[in-house]
Formats: C-alpha cells, sequence, structure tokens
C-alpha cells in the first residue's frame, strides 16, 4: 500500500474507534477482568496481518487495556512455529493465523478453541457487534460438522484471471489477431482461446521488440506455488475437483484404484499448463506467487490467473507497478461443463483463498484473545482494512463508499467477488493437506524441469500420494 | 605435574553446554528416529516402529540422490574453494599497493548472512530482473534459467558457495604460508628447483596440515547448507540443488514425519562423522610425523 | 619467487575485487531503486537514490529491536564461546585425561548435524524443560547464546586446537615450577602468545552468530528476534518486498564490516589453526 494511503487508513481508524468509544463502553467492561495480560500471535507478514498489528492490535489495547503481541513472520516460519506450539500444547501463542487449506488439520487434532462454544458458555464475553452471520459464506470453512465456528476470517481473496486491458484495447493488436485468429481479441472463455491469445501477445512481443509473453506460469521447480497454480487454479478449469482423490473410494488417488489424480482430465490439464510455459516469460520456472505479481506488476505478461491479493496494488500503487490503470478482471477460461458443475456446487472454477485467526487449545489466555477476535471481527472496522489490504470478508463490506471507489479502480474486482465467489471454493477438506503435497511435489517439478510426462508424473503423483495416505493410516 | 582434576574443570563448563544442547537434542532425535510419527497422521502419536525407518532409507531413491548430490556439491565447492583460495593467498605474500584494502574487501563476502547470500544470488539471476541472465543471453546468447535447467542450477549453488567461503579459505592458507619456516625453501632454491617442484616437494607437505584442517571445517559446513540455496532455487529444478539438508528441513518442516526425518538426519550425521574422522585421522597423523624425523 | 609489477598486481586485484563485491553491489542497486525501476533493462546505475526502502526499515522499531538484539547475542555468544574454548582446549592440550581424544573430537561433532530436525527437542527443551513459573527460556536473547553454542564451540576448540599446541609446553611448565597457577599460567602465558588466533576465533564466532538464521527464526518470537529473521519477513505473498530486504540485507553488512575492517590485521595471524610451527 502507498504511505499515504495507509495514513488515510489509520486517521480512519482512528475516527471509528473514537465513534465506538461514544457508544456503551463493551470493550472496557468485558476487557477489564484481563486488563494488563498479553496476548500474543504469529501470523505471515502480509498487508492485511500488518494492518492487524499496526492498527487494530492498538486499538484494541487502548479499549481494553488488553497487551497485544503480534509476530509477523514469513510463510514456512509461521506454519512451523504455529504447529510446534499446538503440537506440544506450549502455550505460546494466544491466536494462530489459520489458512483456509489448513483448518482441516488442526480441526482433526483438537488444536482450536470452539468460539460458539465458549461464547454461548461465557455470554459476558459476546461482543454486542460480533455476528457470524455478517460474514462471507467464506466463514462456513471455519466451522466444524456441527456448525461451531473455530476460526474468524480476516482476509479472503478470489484467484482471478488478469488481463492487460490496454494490451486487448489496442487497435492494431485486435486487428492482426483477428486477421491471425479469425475472431474478436477479448478475454479468453475457454482454453484454446487462452492459448491463442497467449501465443498471439508472445509473438506480439518479438515482432515489436518488447519485453513482453503471453501468460503468466507460477511454476516454480522447488517451492509448492507450482503444485498449488496446478491443483487449485489450472486443474479444476478441467473438472479435475480435489486434486483427483476420491475420499470415498478409500481416499484412492490412481485411476485403477477409483481416484483420478492420474486421470485423462488431469492428463488434459497438465499438458495444456505445461503447455503454456511455451508462451510465458522466462523467470515462469522460479515463480512462486510472489513472482507472478511481480512479472504481471512489471508488464511482461498479458494475462496469467494471479491471486487477488495481488489485484489491487498491481492496479493501483505506481511505485510498485508499471501497468496501473491498465488491468481487467475477468473469470478463468473453463473447459465445457465446469461452469454447470460449479453453479450445481458439485464443482469449482478457481480458488477461494484466505484465512482466518482461532485461538490454541493450549493459549492460557484464551478469553482476551477470543475477545481480541471479535474486535477484528465487528463490521465497523472493515472498510478501512478492506481498503488496505484488498480482502473482504463481511457481506455489508462490499456497500461502503471507500470499497466501491476501490472497486472502480480495480476493474469491478470486489463486484465479481461478490457476484461470482461461489462458484470458487477452499481446499479440499483434507486432514492431510501438507503431507500429500509434499509426498508427490518432487514428481510434479520433475515434470515441470521436463524429466518426467505428464502421464509419467501423474502415474508417480498417485502412487506416491496413495502410499503417503496408507503410510499415514488414512487409507486403510 | 598437572592435576587431573583442574583438567577435568576447565573442561566442564564446555561439556556441560555441549551435553545440555547437544547431546540432549541428539537423544531425543536417536529415539524418534525408532519412531513412526506424523502430526497429522491418522494416529498423531508417536509409535515404536524399530528399524523400520531405516530400512526405507537405504531404499529411499530420492534420499539417496540428495546425498549423492550432496556429496558432489561439497566436493565441487570445496575443491574450488581450495584451489582458488591457495592461488588468492600466494598473491597475497606478495607485497603490493593497498593489500590491507584488497584484503578487506576479499573478506567481505564472509560478512554476508547465508539467507542474505541466497537472496542476493536470486536477485541476480532471476531473470527479468538479474543482470546475469539478460548479459548471458545479451552476449553469448545463453539461455540462463535456474529454474528449468539441472546444470546451470547446481554450478550456480557451488559457484554461489565459493564466493561465499573462499576468502576463509585465503585467510587460513595465508595464514598457514606466513608462518612457514623459510630454510627449506632456501635450500631448494639453491639446489635448482623449479617453481612447480617447490610447490610439489615442499610448500604443499608443509602446508598439509593446514590445507586438511581447512578442508575439514569446510567440509563439515558445506554438508549442512541449507539457507542460501532454500532461498536460490528451493531444491529445484525438481531434485537437482536438493541438498540434503533442505530435503530433511522438508520432511520434517512442511510434511512434519518426525519419525522418517529423525532417521534421516542420524544416517546424514554419521555419514559425516565418517567422513570428517578419515580426514581426522589423516591430519592427526600428519602432525605427528614431523616428531619422528 | 618472481616479483610481479605493482601496477600488474593492483589490477589483477581490482578485477577480484569487482568479482567479489559484484553480489554485493548488485544488492545495494536493488536497495537503491524503488520497485518499477528495477523491470526491465539491468542498470547498475543508480540516477536517483530511492531512500524510502531505507527509510522504512531504518525508522522501524522493530528493526532497530532486531538490530540490538543481534549485536548483544553475536557479542555476549563470541565472548562466551572464545572464554570456553580457551579453557577447554588448553585442557586438553595440557592434561592427560582419559579419553580426551574421543571427548575431543565428540566436542567437533557437534557442528556436523543437520539443524532441521533438531529444532523440534530444542523447541521443547526452549518452552517446557527451562520453564519456571511464565519464564521460559524461548524467546531470549540467553537462550540463543547458549544455542549457539552447539555450532560456535566446535568450530572454536578446533581453531584454538592447533594453536596452543603450538605453544611449547616448556613455557608454561617452567612457569608452573616457578610456583604460578594454572590461572596465572593462562594469564600470563598461554593468552599473550595466543592472542592473535584467540582474536580470530572471537571474530569469526562472531561472524557465524550474526549470521544464523534457522535456529533464531524457531526459537524466538517477538522479543529475541535477531536482524536475519527479519530478512525473511520481507518475503511475503504480496510480492516479495525485494528492496526493503536489499536495504535490510545492506545495513546488516554494516556492522560486520566495520568489526572485520578493524580485525582484519588479526586474522591472518591467527588462522593458522598452529598446524605449523615457527
Amino acid at each position: 500500500m502507498p504511505r499515504a494511503g495507509l495514513k488515510t487508513a489509520l486517521a480512519a481508524a482512528a475516527l471509528v474507534a473514537m465513534v465506538s468509544a461514544a457508544k456503551a463502553d463493551f470493550w472496557a467492561d468485558a476487557g477489564a477482568p484481563y486488563k494488563g495480560v498479553t496476548i500474543r500471535g504469529v501470523s505471515e507478514s502480509t498487508p492485511p496481518s500488518n494492518y492487524v498489528k499496526d492498527v487494530l492490535g492498538p486499538e484494541f489495547t487502548k479499549a481494553t487495556g488488553i497487551n497485544v503481541e503480534f509476530e509477523a513472520t514469513s510463510w514456512d516460519q509461521m506454519y512451523d512455529k504455529a504447529i510446534k506450539d499446538m503440537e506440544a500444547k506450549t502455550g505460546i501463542y494466544d491466536f494462530v493465523y489459520i489458512e483456509q487449506d489448513i483448518i482441516y488439520s488442526y480441526l482433526a487434532r483438537d488444536f482450536l478453541v470452539d468460539i460458539t462454544k465458549t461464547l454461548a458458555d461465557d455470554p459476558k464475553l459476546a461482543a454486542p457487534d460480533f455476528n457470524a452471520d455478517k460474514f462471507t459464506s467464506f466463514i462456513n470453512y471455519f466451522k466444524n460438522d456441527k456448525g461451531d465456528l473455530f476460526g474468524v476470517p480476516m482476509e479472503a481473496f478470489l484467484k482471478v484471471y488478469l488481463y492487460r486491458k490496454d494490451l486487448f484495447d489496442d487497435p492494431k493488436a485486435k486487428e492482426a489477431f483477428k486477421a491471425k485468429y479469425n475472431r474478436d481479441l477479448a478475454p479468453a472463455k475457454t482454453h484454446a482461446e487462452y492459448q491463442e491469445i497467449a501465443e498471439f501477445f508472445t509473438q506480439w512481443g518479438k515482432d515489436n521488440n518488447l519485453e513482453l509473453w503471453g501468460t503468466t506460469v507460477q511454476a516454480h521447480t522447488g517451492h509448492p506455488a507450482s503444485w498449488y497454480e496446478f491443483f487449485e487454479s489450472w486443474a479444476p478449469t478441467f473438472g479435475l475437483y480435489n486434486w483427483g482423490i476420491n475420499p470415498e473410494k478409500n481416499y484412492a488417488a490412481s485411476e485403477a484404484n477409483g481416484g483420478s489424480m492420474n486421470g485423462p482430465k488431469a492428463k488434459a490439464a497438465l499438458e495444456y499448463w505445461l503447455g503454456l510455459l511455451k508462451f510465458a516469460p522466462p523467470e515462469s520456472t522460479s515463480s512462486t506467487w510472489d513472482e507472478v505479481a511481480a512479472t504481471f506488476a512489471a508488464g511482461r505478461a498479458a494475462q496469467g490467473l494471479v491471486y487477488g491479493e495481488n489485484a489491487a496494488w498491481i492496479a493501483t500503487n505506481d511505485s510498485k507497478s508499471k501497468v496501473v490503470g491498465k488491468v481487467g478482471v475477468a473469470l478463468p477460461p473453463l473447459a465445457e461443463g465446469v461452469e454447470a458443475d460449479a453453479e450445481a456446487g458439485k464443482g469449482y472454477i478457481g480458488y477461494y483463498d484466505g484465512g482466518a485467526f482461532g485461538i490454541p487449545f493450549s493459549s492460557k489466555n484464551q478469553q482476551a484473545a477470543l475477545l481480541f477476535l471479535e474486535y477484528i471481527g465487528q463490521p465497523s472496522v472493515q472498510p478501512d482494512w478492506a481498503v488496505a489490504g484488498s480482502r473482504i470478508t463481511h457481506t455489508d463490506t462490499y456497500d461502503d463508499p471507500k470499497v466501491k471507489a476501490m472497486d472502480e479502480k480495480v476493474d469491478h474486482y470486489f463486484t465479481l467477488m461478490r457476484d461470482k465467489g461461489k462458484l470458487f471454493a477452499g481446499a479440499p477438506p483434507y486432514p492431510f493437506h501438507a503431507q500429500v503435497r509434499e509426498a508427490t511435489a518432487p514428481f510434479f517439478y520433475q515434470a515441470i524441469a521436463g524429466e518426467l510426462s505428464p502421464q509419467d508424473a501423474l502415474d508417480k503423483m498417485a502412487e506416491a500420494a496413495e502410499a503417503e495416505l496408507s503410510k499415514l493410516g488414512y487409507r486403510k | 605435574m598437572r592435576s587431573q582434576a583442574v583438567g577435568w574443570l576447565l573442561l566442564a563448563p564446555t561439556l556441560l553446554v555441549l551435553a545440555v544442547f547437544g547431546l540432549g537434542p541428539f537423544i531425543y532425535v536417536l529415539i524418534t528416529g525408532f519412531t513412526d510419527w506424523n502430526a497429522f497422521a491418522a494416529d498423531p502419536t508417536a509409535r515404536f516402529a524399530g528399524v523400520q525407518n531405516y530400512r526405507h532409507l537405504v531404499f529411499d531413491a530420492q534420499f539417496l540422490y540428495s546425498l549423492w548430490l550432496t556429496l558432489g556439491f561439497a566436493f565441487f565447492a570445496v575443491a574450488s574453494e581450495l584451489i582458488l583460495g591457495y592461488f588468492l593467498a600466494q598473491l597475497f605474500m606478495h607485497d603490493f599497493p593497498l593489500k590491507g584494502f584488497f584484503r578487506t574487501i576479499h573478506t567481505l563476502p564472509l560478512m554476508v548472512a547465508p539467507i542474505a547470500v541466497g537472496a542476493t544470488w536470486r536477485l541476480l539471476t532471476v531473470p527479468g530482473l538479474g543482470p546475469i541472465p539478460y548479459y548471458l543471453d545479451k552476449w553469448f546468447g545463453i539461455d540462463y534459467r535456474l529454474g528449468s535447467f539441472a546444470d546451470q542450477a547446481f554450478y550456480t549453488t557451488v559457484l554461489m558457495d565459493v564466493w561465499h567461503w573462499t576468502p576463509l579459505v585465503t585467510l587460513t592458507l595465508l595464514a598457514g604460508l606466513v608462518s612457514l619456516p623459510r630454510e627449506p625453501f632456501e635450500q631448494a632454491q639453491i639446489d635448482g628447483a623449479n617453481r612447480f617442484q617447490i610447490f610439489w616437494h615442499v610448500t604443499l607437505p608443509l602446508l598439509m596440515p593446514v590445507i586438511l584442517a581447512t578442508v575439514f571445517i569446510r567440509v563439515m559446513d558445506a554438508l549442512r547448507t541449507v539457507d542460501e540455496v532454500w532461498m536460490l532455487t528451493g531444491g529445484g529444478p525438481a531434485a537437482a540443488t536438493r541438498y540434503v539438508g533442505l530435503y530433511i528441513w522438508r520432511v520434517v518442516f512442511p510434511k512434519t514425519d518426525y519419525g522418517y526425518g529423525s532417521a534421516m538426519s542420524l544416517l546424514t550425521l554419521y555419514l559425516t562423522i565418517v567422513m570428517c574422522w578419515l580426514l581426522y585421522a589423516a591430519l592427526v597423523s600428519r602432525r605427528e610425523k614431523p616428531k619422528a624425523e | 619467487m618472481r616479483k610481479n609489477s605493482p601496477a600488474v598486481s593492483i589490477l589483477f586485484w581490482i578485477l577480484i575485487s569487482l568479482v567479489t563485491l559484484f553480489p554485493i553491489y548488485w544488492m545495494f542497486v536493488v536497495s537503491a531503486k524503488s520497485r518499477v525501476e528495477l523491470f526491465g533493462k539491468p542498470n547498475f546505475i543508480i540516477r536517483s537514490f530511492f531512500s524510502e526502502n531505507y527509510i522504512n526499515t531504518l525508522t522501524n522499531p522493530t528493526f532497530q529491536k532486531y538490530m540490538i538484539n543481534s549485536l548483544i547475542v553475536a557479542t555476549a555468544n563470541s565472548l562466551l564461546v572464545t572464554v570456553l574454548a580457551l579453557l577447554a582446549t588448553y585442557s586438553v592440550s595440557r592434561y592427560k585425561l582419559a579419553g580426551k581424544e574421543n571427548i575431543y573430537f565428540w566436542t567437533i561433532t557437534n557442528r556436523m548435524a543437520p539443524p532441521a530436525v533438531f529444532l523440534l527437542p530444542l523447541f521443547l527443551l526452549y518452552t517446557r524443560t527451562f520453564s519456571i513459573g511464565s519464564w521460559k527460556l524461548y524467546d531470549t536473547r540467553i537462550g540463543l547464546i547458549l544455542l549457539y553454542c552447539v555450532f560456535n564451540l566446535p568450530f572454536a576448540i578446533w581453531t584454538m586446537r592447533g594453536i596452543i599446541d603450538a605453544i611449547p609446553k616448556e613455557l608454561d611448565e617452567a612457569a608452573m615450577v616457578d610456583g604460578a597457577n594454572t590461572w596465572q599460567v593462562l594469564t600470563k602465558i598461554i593468552i599473550p602468545v595466543a592472542k592473535p588466533g584467540i582474536a580470530v576465533t572471537a571474530i569469526l564466532t562472531w561472524v557465524f552468530a550474526w549470521n544464523e538464521y534457522l535456529f533464531a527464526a524457531t526459537l524466538t518470537s517477538v522479543h529475541a528476534r535477531t536482524i536475519t529473521t527479519g530478512l525473511a519477513e520481507f518475503v511475503t505473498v504480496t510480492g516479495t518486498n525485494w528492496g526493503q530486504m536489499a536495504a535490510t540485507a545492506t545495513l546488516t553488512l554494516l556492522p560486520a564490516f566495520i568489526f572485520i575492517g578493524l580485525a582484519q590485521r588479526h586474522i591472518v595471524a591467527g588462522l593458522t589453526f598452529g598446524a605449523v610451527k615457527e
């Protein structure tokens, strides 16, 4: 975020704090028994987290007298430390960041405090402003099968199709495209169209001596980002859902056993995705989510699937991005039948990404931490936070004037999120998320590096997934 | 006569610290290595599994490949550092203007934290940002992409290690050269030996203890390299730079496979000790030789 | 040996220095430019110094705290390790102790372990075993200072062994005959003679402690974090913050650079591992 933006946000947040202080002072009363207590949390160092650290934490301390220590660290570290703490029940952390894809692992281990139950047991703790119904449907990922809540969402995004409006609207490019492909240049609806556009702009870059390629590909050959791009974003658009693992068939992954990780849809998706590398800039095989966003911001790609948390700064921050005002937002290209699947709830067209804060069972300050989670879950703090971190977790936030103004600048990304968000989905409900990812990833990297053919890689991945699931005891 | 009690007393604080923070965790890992324990298994508790982890390990092609790769990395890196370091140390033996200044510059890479070394080299080598791929392509037409080409990635990690650690080798060898006695060299010159003969028959044997001591410390550190490579390639492309330290990191951190990871660590530690013991034995025999003369 | 002309030497060393400095210079270039300026053709010239990266880092109280933590941890660890290693090495070198060579080799092996897996027991040790009431060794500087001994003591003992072995035994035996006790032998004989070697050991120990990342990242949380963990915090989802990371790395380099500049002379004199007797 530009600094000026953050300052405005701070001022606005202070204003909100004053207004809410004038209201009945629930926070001072509820916080009184815990005055002077220090709660400690861990999260990944991202704009939404840093907003909590820099703005909401201090505000909460002022309102309640409870101190907040917030450790913002790297993605790998954050997981490692949170898991070690909860596993060893050391009680270091009073709240932890829970990315949507790890919640099932944490629930399976009973790591987290049941928020619904705690609030019901101790109504004094229930803030009048905190209401789970005010959240978007994303909150459902953090409920168990009984509907009890275990995490308060603090960020949510879509991985969307970004394209360069200026290039797509360039009359010369339009003309050349029409001459070559016999149709109008427009954001792709199908995979074939997407590939043609990628091919076209790669050639366009060459012909006009531009540092421009047709598409981004998040294909790091030593980091799970590439694995995620395939299984979360591209495979679903081919109709391959939930990594091709079938929980009903004893968690089978291979086609022979009833899974689809190495089936025809998977093969088609992987071949297609690897084929895109031809039309991607040379850094693609070293690109995680960070570099993909940087590549797009540098104006080196005409289109790509980019995580939504980046959409806002790519479209608006001119000290980081060369394509300010030139970003278009659309839904990913789809194979036939996928949209119908998604509408019917049988599938999804892309990744709904985000996270929540939850309270480890081992925390010694559960009540104080719960007050904090309620505090950041209030509707009143949402709009400024949305502007600072381009994340939305409450349905009302979409209608806030500040968010609407922002929406205009990012080609209606927020509107798209509100209207089409239901077609996207988070990670499948597997408690063995990281384990199976790590077991299969080496073969996946080999496929990108060209050491294995797509079919061979998928066969080995299915085999490795099943072996790992047997070892873990999920596959009997 | 020196009293043994005083000797033990002097040694005690070191042994105490190492016992608590070194041996303690080691025993824990030793026990964990005999269990089947993954924090996110259907049964997340540790269960005794005998030598099952080790039985899997010796047939684990990916692990063995990582080990082999690590040995290759350590060999190429330490050998290059030794040759280059010796050459530079010899040059520092001459007097020339600004010697102290150049020596300080040459020492600089040592001061950079491994994690920052990895980050810096990443900034150098990422296409679209770094100058290395840009100029390799422009001047030589070489398609340099660490994410795609296994050989390039491997040699770049070696080069990075050479850049980072050659200064240490230069300094130790320089110190060794400075303290060599003068007479054998003068004698050799009187006998009419040429440069190579002097190097082979006089310098090398005299310098051998220092060389071995340096190699010992460098091999030890090269075998457990993690931070730099993790930042530069993440172990890729595919398994091309997935050195054993990094592989273990993957198994115990993201995969939370504590049992298997412990077994891997211990086997690796065991192999490192064996290798270092051989070097050490060579060193000790060298040290004792002059006495026999 | 043949004397090279100074001009050739200087030219050669300028070349070598350029190669050595190239990555560090590039790091500086990245730190001094805005993100947008970095895209496109690599450019080594800094036209306008983009100070925001440095201002953001320097004015960040967290950064200052991390820097101070790093200084305290590295310095204290270096002192502790040097003293312990001196005592231990002297003992191994001079006393007839049963099995001392095996003990010596065992102390060295503490540096050989691949670190990742040892983090789990260390985490337990720091959060559970060493905890009195609400105080824990976890997230304390003293915790890091003690832990860094595990990989620094072996190095220090290894370096000092040769140095102390190389001091003739007759020197301290003569002193003992004159009635000196162990303490006096150490301070009056050993330390003065081995000073350069001790200095180098201390410096390199300091550098290793200053540069350590993995343990610091896992065993600290808010209060005792060091500057290397701060570097990793800039690797974030919203486009790795290369500029600020490079600025931090450059700033991290400064104290180490000053330190090594001051100690330069001692380094060469002390690094013989004592393997060669003068």
